[in-house]
């Protein structure tokens, strides 16, 4: 294991916001992102999506373009390389134009978005991600959805929900989003809209439809305001994490829908109770929950598990090691416990 | 039309950082943000640190981030190299007389600058590498941390020498540093397109042509040599590959190949194929500038280059990496350039040397002979 000792100041480690609004844009149909910068850039976000769409063999590589600024136009400006890209791009047979910035391009202080606003013929959205002078990678992909709220007309309730926010580079991504759904259709409820995951740019129409908004994650809360105030969309904070998360979130989104919520949550605790009889055999030797990258959610669903399988936490830092993972939903729970029966082999 | 879709290579900085982390003894800093970091960590699955400076470095200057930096980093006996980024590049600092006090390589090596073959040359050129007449032996050139193929051609090229009787003198770039200046007078070629330039350049080790050429030439040049065990063993298993190549021509025709790599693999695989397969080598699209040979090489840097000659030559054979193959069609396809993606590779597989021709070879047959409905 490589040691790059970190530095402490965690707002350091936050990501590219160009990568964050990559996450976003590169997952709406017909359309094209530009990324304003050197082509390195553009490489290394498209590497990063190359290996996602391998991992998910129904994701399509999105088309970036680089402006692909060299030395000239570092010391004399971009902007005309900019411009010129934007009408290629837009005499493609494509909807929209997102065109993202880089760190450079505002350090040199292109007017990114005066060139975008000019007249191309389509829509083109210009979107503020000056890598880490944006912010981090959270802040990118907070400020592409919200670019993006800005599109879609107002339009009366429907009934579906959103899913807002949803971690297009996760591993599991399309598993989260499939447990949303089932959970939901517990309810009686359905998606109107992934807002954004693997979308076309007309579906973005129905984004004021639904009667309530649910966040990936708490990070995500600015924009579910933002859309709240734009389109009077209540929203939940977060996707649950473990078993009395899950359970908790049933009975939210049914006081939200006005709905009774008793059916479909006898049916899932019924569910989980049925899944731990999976986790008996483990009870044998301490353990030790190995975190890794995982969240503060996470963390609590795998405490919570322990305690529910009756296990015995290790005081002294040592025993069978678990691994801690994306724990969302009880699906989500049900594959940590099957990592788990798996560390006990190797 | 300077726009570029998709582009599919590295920037200069990459290419500086794969340079300097193959070396032992250098510690490596991306002087910019965290974003300019992942990357190449990722690529080189080498340590790497990083300053991973905020916007308000950039406004008040970035000299106390990388002096901190450069502080928790000190005192642990290694050379510290610094590579800067576009934005801490263009910003005026004068980053080297900041580090004029300290043990410090400063490589000005931004993204816009160019792309990883110029970071990598830029960098080696930092070390100032010179040749010391008492090391004997051949060194081993152009290996490079982002070739999936770097550990392997460093074995067999090895194990060759080995059998010669010859020792190897610094592995650019994956050795001891103390070692760059101790080079030997002579040098063996794995991958051209990270060429270092030190010592006297006995050939290539790839294809066996190339390893004919410079194990003579090894013969006449260092004494004490006897590259007699090589020249048997690329008898032996150059009529392996005949006879597999011939076995195939029995049943099938040839295959028409699109290949996609920097100069030196694609004319590699586009000689070897010709040689022994009698193929078509329909179009050959380098990463990188084209040198002077007689193959049909045009640049493709970009998805929407490669996926215009794919589609308009219609190949049965696409050799590149997991960006040709995602949009190579029905074509049998073989990885030979970074991404490969989407395949576990575990063993170090060479490219160089006999046992780098062989597993090419024996890659091709079993791409194409799969794809046969």
């Amino acid at each position: 294991m490589p040691s790059n000792p970190l530095p402490a100041n965690i707002s350091r480690l936050g990501g590219c916001t160009l990568t964050g609004a990559l996450s976003v844009t590169s997952h709406i149909h017909e359309t094209v992102t530009i990324i304003h910068g050197p082509k390195g850039c553009a490489h290394h976000n498209a590497s990063l999506l190359h290996a996602i769409c391998l991992d998910d063999d129904r994701m399509v590589m999105p088309s970036l373009i680089s402006t692909a600024l060299g030395e000239s136009e570092i010391i004399f400006g971009g902007e005309e390389a900019l411009r010129s890209t934007i009408r290629h791009a837009a005499g493609q047979n494509i909807r929209a134009v997102f065109v993202l910035s880089t760190c450079i391009v505002d350090t040199i202080g292109d007017d990114t978005c005066a060139v975008c606003a000019e007249e191309y013929g389509i829509p083109v959205i210009s979107i503020p991600t000056a890598g880490f002078l944006g912010g981090s990678f959270q802040d990118g992909m907070n400020n592409a959805l919200m670019a993006l709220a800005d599109i879609p007309a107002q339009c009366p309730h429907t009934g579906g929900i959103n899913l807002i926010g949803e971690m297009n580079l996760e591993y599991e991504v399309r598993e989260n989003s499939k447990e949303i759904t089932r959970l939901l259709s517990l309810l009686g409820l359905s998606v109107n809209l992934h807002f954004v995951h693997d979308i076309t740019f007309s579906q973005l129409s129905r984004l004021g439809a639904a009667r309530l908004n649910i966040l990936r994650s708490p990070s995500l809360i600015p924009v579910g305001e933002y859309l709240r105030d734009r389109f009077g969309t209540p929203f939940i904070p977060s996707f649950p994490h473990g078993l009395s998360d899950t359970i908790a979130f049933l009975e939210q989104v049914a006081a939200s829908c006005g709905i009774d919520g008793c059916p479909a949550i006898a049916s899932e605790k019924v569910r989980q109770d049925e899944m731990l009889v999976v986790g008996t055999g483990l009870n044998r030797q301490p353990v030790v929950l190995d975190r890794a990258h995982t969240g503060d959610d996470d963390l609590r669903a795998a405490e919570e598990l322990v305690m529910r399988l009756g296990l015995f936490p290790s005081s002294g830092g040592t025993g069978l090691r678990l691994p801690v993972g994306s724990a969302i939903g009880t699906a989500g729970t049900r594959r940590m416990l099957r990592r788990w029966r798996r560390a006990i082999h190797a | 039309m300077p726009e570029c879709d998709n582009p599919l290579w590295p920037c200069a900085m990459t290419g500086a950082a794969s340079c300097l982390a193959g070396f032992d003894g250098v510690t490596v800093v991306i002087h910019g943000s965290s974003g300019c970091y992942y990357y190449p960590t990722t690529l080189l699955h080498a340590p790497l640190e990083g300053t991973f400076i905020l916007e308000k470095e950039i406004i008040f200057g970035s000299e106390d981030r990388l002096r901190e930096v450069i502080g928790n980093l000190s005192g642990s006996g290694k050379c510290i190299a610094v590579i800067t980024t576009c934005v801490p590049a263009i910003l005026g600092e004068d980053i080297r007389s900041l580090l004029e006090d300290q043990d410090v390589l400063l490589v000005d090596s931004p993204g816009f600058s160019g792309d990883i073959e110029t970071g990598y040359a830029k960098a080696l050129a930092m070390l100032a590498p010179s040749v010391d007449p008492a090391t004997p032996g051949v060194n081993i050139d152009g290996v490079c941390l982002f070739d999936p193929f770097y550990a392997g051609n460093v074995l067999e090229t090895k194990r060759l020498c080995a059998m010669a009787s010859v020792s190897v003198g610094t592995i650019f770039s994956k050795d001891l540093l103390e070692r760059v200046h101790h080079a030997a007078s002579y040098t063996l070629e794995t991958n051209g397109d990270f060429a270092s330039g030190v010592g006297q350049s006995l050939g290539g080790m790839l294809g066996f042509d190339q390893i004919r050429s410079s194990f003579t030439r090894i013969d006449e040049a260092i004494e004490g040599s006897d590259c007699g065990p090589v020249f048997a063993e690329l008898d032996a298993q150059e009529e392996r590959v005949v006879q597999a190549c011939d076995k195939f021509l029995h049943r099938y025709d040839p295959p028409s190949a699109a290949i996609f790599a920097g100069c030196s693999y694609a004319r590699f695989a586009a000689e070897t194929l010709e040689c022994y397969l009698d193929a078509e080598i329909c179009c050959i699209g380098t990463r990188n500038v084209k040198g002077d040979s007689p193959l049909p090489m045009v640049e493709a840097t970009s998805l929407s280059k490669v996926q215009d000659l794919i589609q308009s030559h219609k190949p049965d054979l696409v050799v590149g990496s997991s960006f040709e193959r995602s949009v190579y069609g029905n074509a049998a396809f073989v990885g030979l350039i970074p991404p490969l993606r989407g395949k576990v590779r575990l063993y170090p597989t060479p490219l160089a040397g006999i046992n780098g021709t062989l597993s090419f070879i024996e890659q091709v047959l079993n791409a194409c002979i799969d794809r046969i409905p």
